[in-house]
């Protein structure tokens, strides 16, 4: 099958610092398919330049088939590619219902002309609040509904943000780091969860993880980057045993 | 002699016009976060367009070729001003259809090329804006440069009791204020207003769901900038004469006051802050009048209480008077709750009313113990 996902001799530069490097990789469709490698390797700036936040100085990237790399983020985000953040990025002093309310894209009711006339976007809101509920359910969080983002637990903020994306409906999900700074059994929990949303609703997902260990039992195919350029790929045993990654990573970045 | 109805009369229209601007002020600032420090700037556009649409018509209609800042002119508008009633009204409202299309354009174009910037650019580029538009109409002749404009039609000119005259405009302001109340608290409570708050939050992450957010802060400028016009035109309307210098940065200022001491991201906040400060402003001037001889001036006082109270709220109250709360769109219905949320309904209309019983037998100086005790009627 075609990839989702192909980034194609991408080059980044930041004043002296060479990001990324001449990259090139393909994310299967219906995979997940993790990126490592050490600090500063250039996996955040990425996700960066998929997501229309950098536009590659060469190279270029395509998604379903079509070409990305000029777009504005919020564009992206409308062809089906959702993303969290390496820190959280939940909105604090908004509940945990209008954070995940916020997700589908073009709402009705979101437009400045219809926002006043109730009738025209309510049913589409109680529709969506449905489909938050039933989400929020799936992991006990329903009775949260009322929280304010900001006083949200770490675990359950990451089951947030990465749900998030089911309601945007997008086929390609971007995690850089969700198990950051969450204890081991909740990192476990939220790749089974990861798991169980990829089967349920045909997803990919592409994850950048530093807790190799975790990862690898749950992903398909494995990218390594190191010092902006792509070191090696393959399974997760081939990557495991490849000895440029040991080095790599005992070696430093 | 202290009468309340002509204190009414002379303090509502301003509390009016200041009370739509705060509104306009908190819909950008309360929940979209674009720092506006040059609200002023389209005040003052919809002010001078009124001015200048109102004259001039009354001028051509009545066959008179004065430039429209001159005596000759002025004493014209004085004779015609009150002889056609449907000129006035339908003048009136053209003027204010056009404060409204000019100051929101002006709006929409001064803020473009900075919203894909950070917010500080938006708001130092619409203060210098604001500057150098007051700068540059005082030297403006065709509308009269640093004199202003004088005898702009009042709407009910026509009418020859003053008392009914300016009871009239006194309803038509309210009904105005009451129009863009309801707009606003039907525009925010929507998704719309949720997306404003996600932008206010967080631009990027907003961004990042998408919200194509330099278009939706353009329009909203559009909107809250061409309102802003609409209470700059009332003003004209109401004072008769404007000058440039009626429009200083400090106007801007006092507004932001009204929405950070009534509580942003709250349309009642605003209006409550636009209260206070038109009292205290409505206050200090009859203090003035009243004691002509004060060692001070009580103008002066007037920044200086504006100044304690923001410290003071600040301090206990970080979210102002009446704090921000969830957009109300039903869809928490969806899990359950729902008597709950009508009993709170009920309660809250019940000590609205307290406090108002116990804010008139204030007013009338009846000591009758009646009236809620404010912290014990505080629910949850
Ligand atoms: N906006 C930027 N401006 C300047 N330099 C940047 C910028 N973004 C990233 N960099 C640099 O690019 C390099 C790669 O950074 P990146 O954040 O992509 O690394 P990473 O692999 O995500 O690291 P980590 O595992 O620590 O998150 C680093 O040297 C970083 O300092
Ligand atoms: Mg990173």
């Amino acid at each position: 099958m075609d990839p989702i996902l192909k980034v194609q001799n991408v080059s980044k530069r930041f004043g002296g610092v060479e990001a990324l490097k001449d990259v090139s990789l393909e994310v299967k469709r219906g995979s997940v398919t993790g990126l490592i490698g050490p600090n500063g390797s250039g996996k955040s700036t990425l996700f960066n330049v998929i997501t229309g936040f950098y536009k590659p100085d060469f190279g270029s990237v395509y998604f379903d088939g079509k070409r990305i790399d000029g777009l504005n983020p919020d564009e992206v985000y409308n062809m089906g590619i959702a993303r969290t953040f390496q820190t959280p990025r939940l909105f604090g002093p908004l509940t945990t219902l209008e954070n995940m309310m916020l997700s589908p894209k073009g709402q009705r009711g979101e437009s400045l002309l219809r926002a006043p006339l109730r009738k025209t976007w309510l049913n589409e809101e109680m529709q969506i609040a449905n489909e938050v509920k039933s989400l929020l359910k799936g992991f006990d969080m329903d009775g949260l509904y009322k929280m304010l983002a900001s006083d949200l637990s770490g675990g359950h903020v990451k089951m947030v943000e990465t749900s998030k994306g089911i309601l945007g409906r997008a086929k390609l999900i971007l995690l850089d780091e969700p198990t950051a700074g969450v204890h081991y059994a909740v990192g476990k929990n939220l790749f089974e969860y990861i798991n169980y949303l990829r089967k349920t609703y045909n997803l990919t997902f592409f994850i950048i993880e530093h807790r190799i260990d975790l990862l690898f039992d749950y992903v398909d195919y494995v990218y390594v980057l190191h010092m902006g350029r792509l070191l090696s790929e393959g399974t997760p045993e081939e990557v495991a045993s490849d000895p440029k990654v040991i080095e790599a990573y005992i070696g430093g970045a | 002699m202290f009468d309340i109805s002509s204190f009414l009369i002379s303090w509502f229209p301003l509390f009016g016009i200041y009370a739509v601007l705060s509104l306009c002020l908190n819909l950008e600032v309360g929940y979209a976060g674009m720092a506006n420090f040059g609200l002023v700037a389209f005040y003052g556009i919809g002010a001078f367009v009124a001015g200048y649409t109102s004259i001039t018509i009354f001028l051509t209609f009545y066959g008179y070729n004065y430039p429209i800042y001159s005596p000759e002119a002025i004493i014209a508008m004085g004779r015609v001003a009150g002889k056609t009633p449907w000129l006035n009204i339908s003048v009136f409202i053209l003027s204010l259809i056009l404060a409204f299309l000019i100051a929101g354009l002006a709006g929409y174009l001064v803020s473009y090329p900075t919203l894909r910037v950070g917010p500080a650019f938006l708001g130092i580029t619409i203060l210098s804006f604001g500057e150098m538009l007051r700068v540059f109409m005082k030297h403006f002749a065709p509308t009269g440069g640093a004199y202003g404009m004088l005898g702009i039609p009042h709407p009910f000119a026509w009418i020859p009791d003053p008392a009914i005259k300016n009871t009239s405009f006194l309803i038509l302001t309210l009904a105005i204020l009451i129009g863009v109340l309801i707009y606003f608290e039907l525009l925010v409570n929507s998704p719309y207003g949720r997306v404003l708050k996600s932008i206010r939050e967080d631009e990027t992450a907003s961004l990042c769901i998408g919200k194509p957010v330099p278009q939706i802060k353009a329009r909203l400028l559009f909107v809250a900038s061409g309102i802003s016009g609409v209470a700059g035109a009332l003003y004209a309307f109401y004072l008769g004469a404007i000058t440039p210098d009626m429009f200083i940065t400090a106007v801007t200022f006092e507004v932001w006051s009204m929405v950070i001491l009534g509580g942003r991201g709250n349309n009642f906040g605003a209006l409550l802050g636009a209260s206070v400060f038109s009292l205290l402003n409505r206050a200090t001037s009859i203090l003035n009048f009243l004691f002509s001889d004060l060692p001070i001036d009580p103008n002066y006082f007037r920044w200086m209480i504006t100044g304690a109270l923001i410290v003071i709220i600040l301090m206990y109250k970080p979210k102002g008077i009446i704090a921000e709360k969830p957009i109300k769109t039903e869809a928490w219905k969806i899990f359950g709750a729902y008597g709950e949320t009508k009993k709170k309904l009920i309660d809250s209309i019940l000590r609205i009313i307290d406090y108002l019983k116990s804010a008139i037998y204030w007013l009338i100086g009846r000591e009758t113990g009646y009236g809620p005790d404010i912290k014990g009627s505080k629910r949850e």
